[in-house]
């Protein structure tokens, strides 16, 4: 208390009134000369006594003196945040040439979720699991925190000093080794770098790059903007060996507007997707006619369709020069189908399909495919004339292009010749990403310094003296640009957890401005000249700025090309050949190549066709695994060349005979904890070409055995008891576009009354319900990502998903029917559906598990004893019990640190050891909503509220609200005629709707 | 009245007098146990410390030391449960329902019986804390008390009715037993020579004076015990059956289950006592009052019991197939000729056919063979529990959601502790209390009673 | 011998039948105070006794309905009435779900209840200090003799003549039993030492017990009660952190969504010129304009805004708002003056929300017109 403090304001002047108060401070009655005695006879001491001696006794046993924390608030409150609301910031995310605009959730400054940036052009709103896990990144407990020299510690100046003097003195060639940048400004900088130290030469490496179709797409049309697809104006598309809809070019994009196609639930007439393709992808489950055909032959399959096309007359000769169109005469499609033994009927179909939907078709060819095959397809869409559908107002910018195996030959061999003098790794990890033939690992021992900039340790830091650590995309800024239309800024939501730098802000430092925020101005500088100053604006730059990093986003004036003509000249045969196995090298669904394989979030993510987790496998079909005499997990030793790994085996309906196909980014050696030693590095099989697939493998069986873990049983297709059971069970409800157009009820006909002897309980005010469309899910697992970083779920772990106790809340189920080699897949995403009579409340002794007056069916966690009833009663078995305390069980705590805690979402509960738990309808966001429309003082509708997994679904397939609402979406799909519940008969009443799914395919073959 | 006995059988061979019957009775009480007793003791405790350890560990890092996983929510730890409250059923039934169908050849097995029965229900009771989460929290919140979340247990739950039936059927059967204690209290306080056995058995024999004006309150009392006694035996397994019938998962929720459960119960429980007291009688030579014809009688209740659990399996499948229903259906068969079959093999063999040997009168009647029948039977009925929680759960409504069960050394240290403990618990009665009721033996003695045709 | 006080005279006799003539007999000679005891119970031992048949059965009755009722009302009480809760469905009275627990408590309360009744009302159990205790006449009967007792306070006690009885019956041996001296002589005392010592005892352990495991050995590990949530809550520690604070400022230069940044910061004039009040005054946000100038405004400024406040004479003195200057300025540097404050005026930026300030703005230029109002105001 400061000592003059006043009561009143005649205090505070010295009232006289006042300063004879204070001198007796007891009125009249009460002198200061009294004697207790003259009070009554339980004296206030007595009493006082009595009271004290009694609550000593109370207080000793009954209470806890535990320390309950002290608390630190705010000392001066920044305008825009309010403890326990979050806040929303608009940034990008870039990573590997792609870039996605995101909406940062933050709480008290710290972000705890990554969501997409609904302004975002391209992606609207969504994003990849990559996006949604890398906030663990940021948190991970072994990010670079200090620059080091040989392992010590050393500070940011000395280091930029030294680098500074190499690059101006040094007259040997300098490396600067970067992965494809998206941002004009930071290939600006590079190009400053150079333009200042002449010796500096960059090269730009990337395992997965599209330059087959970009140098393809030059051959043909002479342009350098790869145009994008409209997919959703397709009527019939055909994929070649392209996993469009999983992995290829901007997935969540191309999802999109695939679904957009798909969408017969609102009566819109859906597109027909054929898939010719090798291995088994998300684009060939999704398919309503897959083809099991080898990458070498699609060239001759290109070639057969224009064939068969000019036959029928679908397209005219007259597109042609004569050398074209004598090479596609050679070709026919029946004896394509007998070389290839395959279904004939398939082919005419597609030909047919192709002919009546003429521009209003896509072929789109795969990015490993060879430049003549891409070159072909556009010759074949350009026939058909669906040029129409390519979009190029949205089309791909990219600046600087991959550098050619050549390049990099050569740079090894400067830099064995002891002619380079520095090489800088600028985020970039060539010493796993690169072919071992380049030999580069050793080189690197040949060049005196050896700089890595990077965010966490991986192997190319541990061969370099100077590690610099760089700053998480979360603390940095930038701007990006992937596509004509748009450009996203990227913006910091909270400052540096370490002494790190971005890169760009190092490149400054070395061009000599030493400054702080250089990068901030540069940045700014940039975007002024570059961008405001291009542009029209009213506002002043200020109000741009501001606005721009409001939204993240900038929509530029992209200038329409006209549709440039193709040129036949440039027309090639491809290679055709193939002996022998086939080895099949992919991209991974989850984490790429880059630093996110050491992320537990990613890694346990289940493989969206194979449900793997924490392995990579060599897919084997049935018929092959036969003859080879493999089983599940036998290891396989595979030798192209003198290239060889051993890799387990796991059995994959629907792969090509004579193929393998096995996934990159795994056998990280210097990966950090998470990622150390996860599968098996493929890389070693990549022969420094740009290829991706060889021929010629010899695939011998070990002996061995290796325990692959996936999330779900292999249970062989041929197994007369398991077989079709999801079909016979009504779990999966499918039918065919013309069946449905022929009677729309035929899902209600097999339905029979079910009656219960009590009635149900009314719910007038609000009923949480979900439908979710399987016409638009693709099994794409964003939703679990999602989900995992919204409601801290915890990692387990390979030993324990091994034992069934991974614990996502919401799992995507994969079934098989048809025949082992031909399999029809079934996605059906499978989470608490929240039933009216759940079952699993009746049996939980404690009252664990009830239901809230708006229907859900809640968990209380802190009352369950864990009797694990409900899990056994739940039929749908979405309920997940906390065996350990995982945190702790994981890697030895590696997640279990006050650093890796701030990711988890406050306004959820972190769950201990020996509790159930599960899906709760993201009850947060709901509560959220509440408090929102009780402060506004209006009746709670729930219109606005939203689950994390919808938020994050691709293709919006699922649906979520209050189903009291008449008019509401979701109100609509309950009643819709494709709408079922999974067991429906037990009679449990579940608010999770399935809207069956819908294949495109003729009936006269279904 | 003793008109029937005349036709009965002499339950007790040869015509001890009544104070030979106190002498080889006490015998254990008073005499120092030999070499065989310790041996015996010792390796009963090693089987307890061993599941001690596990116990202690499952606690500390927590049930993920078992094999549960996720479809499998359930697996050793309830099969132990079930079966050790399934061994519980033996004693009651044979104290209290052959007490009220007056089956005089009971007396000399009955305590012994009654005092497993405690042992098995004890042991089990460990079972269903331990298998919990947070057992610290199960221990406390599944009783009705007012808290502080001012939250009640679900009254629906299965779970909670075992709560009160196990430990009704526990407090019933104890009393049960204490009761019958009291007048062998007093015959043993009025022999003792030690000072502090008088002033025990002075304490425990609550004062009585095997006075007729308190004999006859004590028979009628003993009579209504026994006849609350006897729903309540057959209420305990049947509300146990009902934590599978009542849920619905394929394979559980079936209406057999109580009937089987409670035939199965005693079926086991028959076949526990068999193999003890064929131990007890031979050590403490009862040879004369726990007689081969007593033996004779439980095998003949195991070949009953015993075709009644067949015919509830083959039922089982018959309604299953009836039903229609696909899951149910699937159920079953996958039981037969599943990844589990051998389990089921297992159990079929050894509760179905290998009984039916006890046809046989010689079987019936020879030591060995019966001690190892009855060892099967233990087996096969561990086997049936692990086949009705393990199978039906591992394989449910959704194909996606399977996967297999195998246990880990720690769910097999605590299946190997609960025997220690159940044994060691039945040693150390043997040798601290009397084995057989001395007050019933003698008065089923041959001229116990009094022979006054006058009277009628 | 004659000191002794004596209770009862007995005798032995070695076979059922014998005793069962014996006590017909005694029976006949009107004896009531009378008892026998037997190692079993002997059969038609009560008819000779000519006892009516035990009561007892009505206990169990009894208290077996007060289980059911019981049972029926806890459960109907606990979730039909004290704490309905929606539980599968079912319905909030499940009244077949009661009835296991029903039926067990009917057994547990009647079979408690009968063994009870027995014991401390009939036999007025525990009293294990009866004179026949300890005697050869109770070692005897325990075992293998059936006795017959006759106690003194008998109205026709007359010890010849029993005697006499009892050797005509052909009893074994007959021996008369005598109240034990010390038991009858016995006094309780409370204050025993011991006693008090054994309670102080218990007090003192309960208590450090109920602390020890309450406050301790419930929060060691493995016990885990989720009170430590492995998140950062508002407010919270955090040693990440400087200070420990896990609040964190947000990065310089940030916008998020909603938060425009205030452009005109140290532009004073800029801001008098550019910036447009977007409020309308009306009642209502001329209201919350009060509002918030009595709270935030006011301590310095005074609620007239005639810089007459509390504050006075403490700080150089807030200026009036009343002044030329004041009333001159455009709206906008009002505002300006709001959120980046002026001289020692601090931002308030964080406190008012757009409106707020705009209101405020407002509510000054009606204090200031109340008191130079122009001719307009008065018609």
């Amino acid at each position: 208390m400061p000592k003059n403090i006043w009561k009143s304001i005649k205090e505070y002047e010295n009232d006289p009134e006042v300063l004879k108060a204070k001198l007796d401070e007891y009125k009249e009655g009460v002198k200061d000369n009294f004697t207790p005695d003259e009070m009554s006879s339980l004296s206030r001491r007595k009493f006082l006594a009595i009271l004290a001696a009694s609550t000593a006794y109370a207080t000793t046993a009954c209470t806890n003196y535990r320390d309950k924390g002290e608390i630190v608030p705010y000392v001066d409150r920044p305008e825009e945040i309010l403890p326990g609301k979050p806040n929303f910031y608009a940034s990008t995310f870039s990573d590997d040439g792609k870039s996605y605009g995101i909406l940062v959730k933050t709480r008290e400054g710290r972000p705890i979720k990554i969501e997409g940036n609904p302004d975002d052009p391209i992606n609207k709103g969504k994003i990849p699991s990559k996006v949604h896990a890398s906030i663990l990144n940021l948190y991970d407990p072994e990010r670079l925190t200090e620059p080091t020299l040989d392992g010590k510690e050393i500070s940011w100046e000395k280091v930029n000093k030294s680098i500074a003097n190499l690059l101006a003195s040094s007259n040997k060639e300098i490396a600067l080794i970067t992965n494809p940048i998206t941002s004009p400004a930071t290939q600006k900088l590079l190009d400053e770098l150079q333009a200042k130290y002449s010796n500096v030469k960059v090269y730009t490496t990337q395992l997965f790059s599209n330059c087959n179709r970009q140098d393809a797409w030059k051959k043909s049309y002479d342009s350098e903007v790869l145009p994008s697809i409209k997919w959703n104006k397709a009527k019939v598309i055909v994929s070649l060996e392209s996993d469009f809809l999983g992995k290829e070019g901007n997935r969540t994009e191309n999802a999109r507007l695939y679904a957009e196609g798909r969408d017969i639930v609102n009566g819109n007439d859906i597109n027909r997707l054929y898939t010719f393709e090798a291995g088994m992808s998300l684009t060939g489950m999704n398919s309503d006619y897959r083809v099991r055909l080898k990458p070498q032959k699609q060239y001759q399959l290109v070639m057969a369709l224009l064939s068969e096309l000019l036959k029928r007359g679908s397209i005219s000769s007259s597109n042609f020069d004569s050398s074209i169109l004598s090479s596609i005469r050679k070709n026919s499609i029946s004896s394509f189908a007998t070389d290839n033994n395959l279904d004939t009927k398939k082919l005419t179909t597609l030909v047919s399909d192709l002919g009546k939907n003429k521009g209003k078709t896509i072929i789109y060819a795969g990015d490993i495919l060879p430049t003549e095959t891409h070159i072909a397809v556009n010759l074949l869409n350009d026939a058909l004339g669906n040029s129409n559908l390519y979009d190029y107002s949205k089309g791909f910018v990219n600046f600087g292009s991959v550098s050619s195996p050549n390049d990099i030959k050569q740079l090894v061999a400067n830099m064995y010749a002891g002619s380079v003098g520095a090489v800088i790794h600028f985020d970039s990890n060539p010493v796993y990403e690169l072919s071992n033939s380049f030999g580069y690992a050793e080189a690197l021992t040949k060049v005196e310094t050896v700089v890595a900039l990077s965010e966490a340790v991986n192997e190319t830091t541990k061969l370099s003296s100077y590690v610099l650590p760089l700053s998480n995309i979360l603390e940095s800024w930038g701007v990006h640009q992937t596509r004509v239309g748009s450009i996203t800024l990227q913006q910091p939501v909270i400052s540096t957890l370490y002494n790190t730098k971005q890169k760009e802000e190092v490149l400054l430092n070395w061009l000599g401005n030493g400054s702080d925020d250089a990068y901030t101005k540069y940045l700014k500088s940039y975007v002024k000249e570059n961008v405001y100053n291009k542009g029209s604006n009213a506002a002043d730059f200020n109000t741009f700025w501001f606005s721009a990093l409001h939204d993240g986003v900038i929509n530029v004036s992209s200038k329409i090309n006209s549709y440039p003509n193709f040129i036949q000249s440039n027309f090639a045969n491809a290679n055709t050949s193939v002996n022998g196995f086939t080895v099949l090298l992919q991209d991974n669904y989850s984490f790429g190549l880059g630093q996110y394989a050491n992320n537990g979030w990613l890694q346990e993510l289940p493989h969206p066709v194979t449900k793997l987790t924490w392995d990579n496998c060599a897919a084997v079909s049935p018929s092959t695994a036969k003859e080879l005499g493999v089983e599940n997990d036998d290891v396989l030793k595979i030798n192209i060349g003198d290239r060889e790994i051993s890799i387990a085996a796991m059995i994959q309906p629907g792969m090509a005979n004579e193929t393998i196909a096995i996934e990159l980014g795994y056998g990280r050696s210097n990966a950090g904890t998470v990622a150390n030693n996860v599968g098996v590095n493929a890389n070693l099989l990549l022969d420094g070409s740009s290829q991706l697939y060889f021929d010629n493998a010899s695939v011998t069986k070990t002996g061995e055995t290796y325990k692959l873990v996936s999330t779900q049983e292999h249970h062989s297709l041929d197994e007369e008891l398991v077989k079709d059971l999801h079909l016979i069970r009504n779990i999966i409800q499918e039918g065919t576009a013309e069946e449905y157009a022929k009677h729309p009820e035929f899902l209600k006909e097999h339905k029979h009354e079910i009656f219960s002897i009590t009635d149900n309980h009314e719910y007038n005010d609000v009923k949480w319900s979900m439908s979710i469309d399987l016409n638009k899910c693709l099994g794409c697992s964003e939703c679990i990502t999602s989900c995992n970083v919204e409601n801290n779920i915890p990692v387990v772990g390979k030993d324990q998903v091994e034992v069934g106790r991974e614990m996502h809340w919401l799992r995507l189920d994969r079934y098989y029917s048809g025949t082992p080699d031909e399999p029809i897949v079934s996605v059906q995403p499978m989470l608490c559906q929240h039933c009216d009579n759940a079952p699993c409340e009746n049996v939980c002794p404690v009252n664990a598990t009830n239901h809230s007056p708006d229907g859900l069916n809640q968990m209380v966690y802190n009352r369950c004893v864990g009797t694990r009833y409900c899990a056994n009663n739940c039929p749908y078995k979405v309920r997940r019990f906390n065996f350990y305390d995982f945190r702790d069980h994981f890697r030895d705590e590696y997640y279990q640190n006050e650093l890796t805690y701030l990711v988890n979402n406050p306004e959820v509960t972190v769950r201990s050891r020996g509790v159930i738990e599960k899906c709760t309808f993201c009850v947060q966001n709901i509560m959220e909503g509440r408090e929102l429309a009780i402060k506004e003082d209006e009746e709670f509708t729930g219109k606005d509220v939203t689950t994390s997994c919808q938020t994050a679904c691709p293709t919006n397939a699922i649906e979520f609200g209050n189903s009291n609402i008449p008019e509401s979406t979701i109100a609509k799909n309950r009643e819709h005629n494709l709408s079922y519940h999974v067991l429906e008969e037990l009679n449990i009443i579940p608010n999770v709707t399935y809207l069956a799914k819908i294949r495109n395919t003729h009936s006269e073959d279904v | 009245m003793s008109s029937e006995y005349a036709q009965e059988f002499s339950v007790v061979e040869g015509k001890p007098s009544l104070r030979s019957l106190d002498e080889i009775i006490s015998k254990p009480l008073n005499t120092k146990p030999g070499l065989k007793y310790y041996l015996a003791l010792a390796f009963t405790l090693t089987l307890l410390s061993i599941g001690a350890v596990g116990l202690a560990a499952s606690l500390y890092y927590g049930t993920g030391l078992w094999g549960n996983n996720n479809p499998v929510g359930w697996a050793w730890p309830i099969v132990n449960f079930v079966f050790w409250i399934g061994i519980g059923h033996a004693g009651t039934l044979i104290s209290a329902i052959l007490f009220l169908f007056r089956q005089k050849w009971r007396t000399g097995i009955a305590r012994f019986a009654e005092a497993m029965t405690i042992f098995a229900v004890i042991t089990a009771m460990i079972f269903p804390i331990m298998h919990t989460g947070r057992p610290w929290i199960a221990a406390v919140w599944l009783l009705p008390y007012p808290n502080q979340h001012s939250l009640w247990v679900n009254f629906n739950s299965p779970l909670l009715w075992d709560v009160f039936a196990v430990s009704t059927y526990f407090t019933v059967s104890f009393v049960f037993w204490y009761v019958g204690l009291i007048p062998d209290f007093a015959t043993l306080r009025d022999r003792a020579t030690s000072k502090i056995k008088k002033v025990i058995y002075s304490v425990t024999s609550l004062g009585w004076r095997h006075s007729n004006r308190h004999w006859q309150h004590y028979e009628m009392v003993y009579l209504i015990l026994a006849g609350l006694a006897t729903p309540l035996v057959l209420s305990v397994h049947t509300i146990v059956s009902f934590d599978f019938a009542t849920s619905q998962l394929p394979g559980w929720h079936t209406t057999i289950l109580p009937p089987y459960f409670v035939a199965g119960a005693v079926f086991s429980g028959f076949a526990m006592v068999q193999n003890v007291l064929i131990f007890v009688r031979k050590i403490f030579n009862y040879e004369h009052i726990i007689t081969v014809d007593t033996l004779e009688k439980m095998n003949k209740i195991m070949l009953l019991t015993g075709t009644m659990v067949g015919y509830a399996y083959s039922m089982e499948l018959f309604i299953a197939w009836y039903s229609g229903v696909n899951a149910e259906q699937f159920a079953f068969v996958n039981r037969a000729f599943g990844n589990y079959a051998w389990a089921y093999w297992i159990m079929f063999s050894c509760n179905v056919f290998i009984p039916q040997l006890f046809w046989i009168k010689k079987i019936r009647r020879s030591i060995p063979m019966m001690f190892v029948i009855a060892v099967f039977v233990n087996i096969g009925m561990w086997f049936e529990r692990f086949v009705i929680v393990v199978t039906s759960l591992s394989r449910d409504f959704l194909p996606s959601s399977w996967a297999y069960y195998s246990p880990t050394i720690t769910d097999i240290s605590l299946l190997i502790g609960s025997f220690g403990l159940f044994f060691t618990m039945v040693l150390l009665f043997a040798k601290a209390l009397p084995a057989i009721s001395i007050a019933e033996v003698k008065a089923v003695v041959d001229g116990s009673q009094p022979t006054h045709h006058e009277e009628h | 011998m004659s000191d002794k006080k004596l209770y009862s005279y007995t005798a032995l006799f070695d076979t059922p039948n014998k005793i069962i003539h014996a006590v017909k007999s005694v029976a006949e000679k009107g004896y009531t105070k009378y008892d026998v005891n037997t190692p079993y119970p002997l059969h038609g031992m009560d008819d000779a006794m000519k006892l009516k048949r035990s009561k007892i059965g009505w206990v169990t009755l009894v208290f077996g309905l007060l289980g059911t009722a019981s049972a029926v009302a806890m459960m109907g009480w606990m979730m039909t009435l004290d704490y309905p809760i929606v539980i599968g469905g079912k319905p909030f009275f499940p009244l077949p779900a009661f009835g296991p627990i029903i039926f067990e408590l009917s057994v547990l309360f009647g079979a408690l209840a009968t063994v009870g009744a027995m014991l401390f009302v009939i036999f007025k159990f525990p009293n294990n200090s009866h004179p026949m205790h300890d005697t050869e006449y109770m070692k005897n009967v325990s075992s293998d003799k059936y006795g017959i007792s006759i106690e003194a306070v008998d109205p026709k006690f007359n010890l010849d003549e029993i005697v006499a009885l009892f050797n005509g019956l052909g009893a074994e041996t007959t021996a008369p039993i005598y109240f034990d001296e010390e038991e009858v002589n016995y006094k309780p005392t409370i204050l025993d030492k011991k006693f008090l010592g054994f309670l102080a005892f218990v007090a003192f352990a309960t208590s450090v017990g109920v602390y020890g495991t309450m406050n301790i050995a419930l929060y060691l590990p493995p016990f885990d009660w989720m009170v430590n949530q492995d998140k950062s809550s508002p407010q919270q520690t955090s040693e990440i952190f400087a200070n420990n604070a896990s609040m964190l400022q947000p990065v310089k230069g940030t916008v998020a969504r909603g938060f425009i940044p205030y452009k005109f910061s140290n532009q004073p004039e800029q801001a008098g010129k550019l910036l447009v009040n977007p409020i309308i005054p009306s009642v209502e946000n001329l209201k919350v304009g009060k509002e918030k100038f009595d709270i935030y405004c006011s301590p310095c400024h005074g609620y007239l805004a005639e810089g007459d406040s509390r504050l006075n004479g403490k700080f150089p003195n807030p200026p009036s708002l009343h002044s030329e200057k004041a009333r001159n300025w455009s709206d906008g540097s009002l505002y300006h003056i709001i959120v980046d404050g002026q001289n020692i005026m601090p931002s308030y930026s964080s406190q008012l929300s757009k409106n707020d300030r705009w209101s405020i703005v407002n509510y000054i230029r009606v204090l200031q017109r109340s008191l130079n109002a122009k001719e307009s105001d008065l018609l």
